[in-house]
């Protein structure tokens, strides 16, 4: 037999275009099949091959013709590793499919999960965030859903935040089936139910519980209530299904983390250190009308708005030096230390979703805030600190129009710095206006 | 602590527990088998355990001969503590397996057995050993079990060696599909290391296998896992029928 269920070392297998590559080693193993790395033959370039037991088809030959659907639309972003080529079909036997290999420097999400691997800054945790809702803002706008979302779909470097979304081969277009229905703890829970098949709207539920792990490790519904025993599929149900309860529920504490060691206590803190944005986003997400009626889940571009305030709330606390997030129009309090910017940035409204950016030291504002793109990478201003004042630093390449509560204006090029002046409006460009707001 | 500094967090317990029939007949070449069988496996559960975030494999070894022994104490070990002191298993005396089961029955108890874990425990994995008949009154033992409620959920597989009752293991499983036989040391290994770490993958990060029609069937699961990446291994009864 040509291509048995598991390949051996140095077996060849030929692929849909003719070509053929030698298996070197294992990669990995999963559910669904087995990862080896190959060479190709021709040119010695080294990829991963996905090789499937085959029988978990009920029709094999329809899921081999929707990965060639796939691969012939290409990947949403270069955040996918999406099917290359598939090896060519041969009645009644295995198949797979060619993709990339993830390069060196990138972990998966389960190991940061598993406190086996740790984000390097808050920085590079909350650009993981913005890279993942980026990744699924794309493959949404193409017109496809995940279905399958999890944590074992990422892998991430902890020093960038750097985001690739593997797996994808269960990914199908608006309307479509894959025929799986997810993991546990992932699932949306009308999928768990059993009342709908997985979708889009699906997909934002478990990427909110991606989210909220990406921060916080523990699992948005797991808290007192969940605290039992004997996890069987009766349970989960119940749980993720028929009475799902957020662990920070705004109503009912019913579900609160439990304070022994060892369980939610990732949870807690994390908690303490969310701005209050972030927490009503969560809030929202796992809202009783989110888990049971499916309504008001936050979408991508929510997210995306949220994760950039976030960003740009990102400062050292003068009393002890650590990273917090400082809310812009009210205290943080970092351990015992409470602060308050003087003011903060008040940008225009996206997406309903506020925009602002706290007057404080070393805060930074990105190409997102003063061109209304979505790059979060690239900076823009800074602002900078003097005994008794503050100054926005231009780093952008445009020409900044200030005008001044008395109607006077000024002009700030790319490398000069504005004083901040309460009531100040700052014009970027491309109708990106921001008020200087004194708390 | 910054909010990077993240605890580890406790896991849900998935256990996977061996029943190993030690009795003489099992002497030489089939317990050097299951000997290095379990030790081939080990790797793989603590490979299994560093992928997986929501639940972790915790292993218990009984052998059963004069009498059920715990090689692996009171509680459940990691995969790396019992590769750290793992000492091969010998092979004397009778196939008291009634006794194992009744022994199996008292440690499947939250309250007063392994199953005590403040995240809480997946349904286990069951795996069964033995290659003769049980020298005293199984059925005893296994209907105490048949009443415990995380050997009802357990995903229960076995396999039978040289002289088994098949018919016995089955009766553990409650399913023919996940009963396998051989009479050859070699594939004894090879069938121990395959059906192990196929079960302990299934219990440990459930099946998303496409249909999903008996929730809490585990020994179901494992059984189609088994015959999609078996190929060549049959199940016991398919070695009985048509030779």
């Amino acid at each position: 037999m040509a291509n048995s269920v598991r390949l051996q070392k140095f077996q060849q297998v030929e692929l849909a275009d003719g070509r053929t590559v030698t298996v070197v080693d294992k990669l990995g193993e999963g559910g669904q099949g087995v990862v080896y790395r190959v060479k190709f033959d021709d040119t010695g370039e080294e990829k991963a091959l996905k090789w499937y037991f085959v029988s978990y088809f009920k029709e094999p030959r329809k899921f081999y013709a929707h990965l060639e659907d796939n691969i012939q639309v290409g990947a949403p972003s270069a955040a996918f590793i999406w099917p290359k080529q598939l090896t060519k079909w041969i009645d009644g036997e295995s198949f797979g499919y060619i993709m990339d290999i993830i390069p060196n420097g990138y972990e998966s999400f389960s190991k940061f999960l598993n406190v086996i691997v740790k984000f390097k800054s808050v920085k590079a945790m909350v650009n993981a965030a913005l890279n993942i809702v980026a990744a699924f803002k794309a493959l949404h706008n193409k017109g496809y859903n995940y279905q399958d979302l999890n944590d074992g779909n990422f892998s991430i470097d902890p020093a960038t935040g750097k985001v690739l979304i593997c797996d994808n081969d269960n990914v199908v277009g608006h309307g479509q089936q894959s025929g799986i229905s997810g993991k546990a703890r992932y699932m949306a829970p009308e999928v768990v139910r059993g009342e709908k098949q997985p979708d889009k709207n699906t997909d934002r539920y478990s990427l909110a519980v991606i989210l909220f792990r990406l921060f916080a490790v523990d699992h948005p519904l797991e808290g007192k209530r969940t605290n039992v025993p004997a996890l069987t599929d009766k349970y989960d149900k119940r749980f993720f299904g028929t009475q799902p309860l957020f662990i920070f529920d705004k109503n009912d504490s019913s579900n609160a983390p439990v304070p022994v060691p060892g369980l939610h206590q990732n949870a807690v803190t994390m908690w303490k250190y969310f701005p209050s944005f972030v927490k009503e986003a969560f809030q929202q997400s796992f809202s009783q009308d989110s888990l049971i009626n499916i309504k008001g889940r936050l979408l991508e571009q929510d997210w995306f708005n949220i994760l950039m305030r976030l960003k740009s709330s990102i400062v050292k606390c003068p009393q002890c030096g650590e990273e917090i997030f400082l809310e812009s129009d009210r205290e943080t309090i970092c351990k015992s230390h409470k602060i308050k910017p003087v003011g903060y940035l008040n940008f225009t409204r996206r997406s309903n979703q506020a925009v602002t950016v706290p007057i404080f030291k070393d805060a930074v504002l990105y190409d997102y805030h003063v061109s209304g793109s979505e790059d979060f990478e690239t900076v823009a201003a800074v602002i900078l600190e003097k005994p008794g004042k503050f100054g926005l630093e231009n780093k952008s390449s445009n020409t900044w129009f200030i005008t001044l509560p008395n109607g006077k204006s000024v002009t700030k090029k790319p490398g000069e710095v504005l004083g901040l002046g309460v009531d100040s409006k700052i014009d970027f460009g491309n109708n990106i206006v921001a008020t200087v707001v004194a708390n | 602590m910054g909010m990077l500094d993240k605890v580890e967090t406790m896991r849900r317990m998935c256990p996977v527990i061996f029943l190993l029939d030690t009795s003489g007949s099992m002497n030489g070449a089939p317990i050097g088998a299951v000997n290095s069988a379990i030790e081939g496996v080990l790797p793989e559960l603590i490979a299994m355990n560093s992928g997986n975030s929501d639940n972790e494999i915790k292993v218990g070894i009984m052998s059963f001969d004069y009498g059920a022994n715990w090689i692996t104490g009171d509680e459940l070990v990691s995969p790396e503590d019992l590769k750290a002191s793992w000492k091969d298993l010998d092979a004397a005396g009778l196939t008291k397996m009634g006794e194992a089961f009744h022994d199996l029955n008292k440690k499947l108890s939250v309250s007063h057995g392994f199953m005590n874990r403040a995240s809480g425990s997946v349904a286990p994995v069951l795996f069964l050993l033995s290659d003769g008949e049980p020298t005293d009154d199984y059925q005893a033992g296994l209907n105490e079990l048949k009443n415990n409620n995380w050997y009802k959920v357990a995903a229960k597989v076995a396999i039978g060696y040289g002289d088994s009752n098949d018919d016995v293991l089955r009766e553990f499983t409650g399913n023919v599909e996940t009963v396998l036989h051989t009479n050859n040391p070699e594939d004894l290994r090879k069938m121990i290391r395959f059906v192990a770490i196929t079960s302990s993958r299934v219990a440990s990060t459930g099946s998303n296998a496409p249909d999903n029609s008996n929730p809490d069937d585990n020994t179901v699961k494992v059984s189609k896992a088994i015959q999609a990446q078996g190929g060549a291994l049959a199940p016991a009864d398919a070695s009985d029928g048509g030779w």
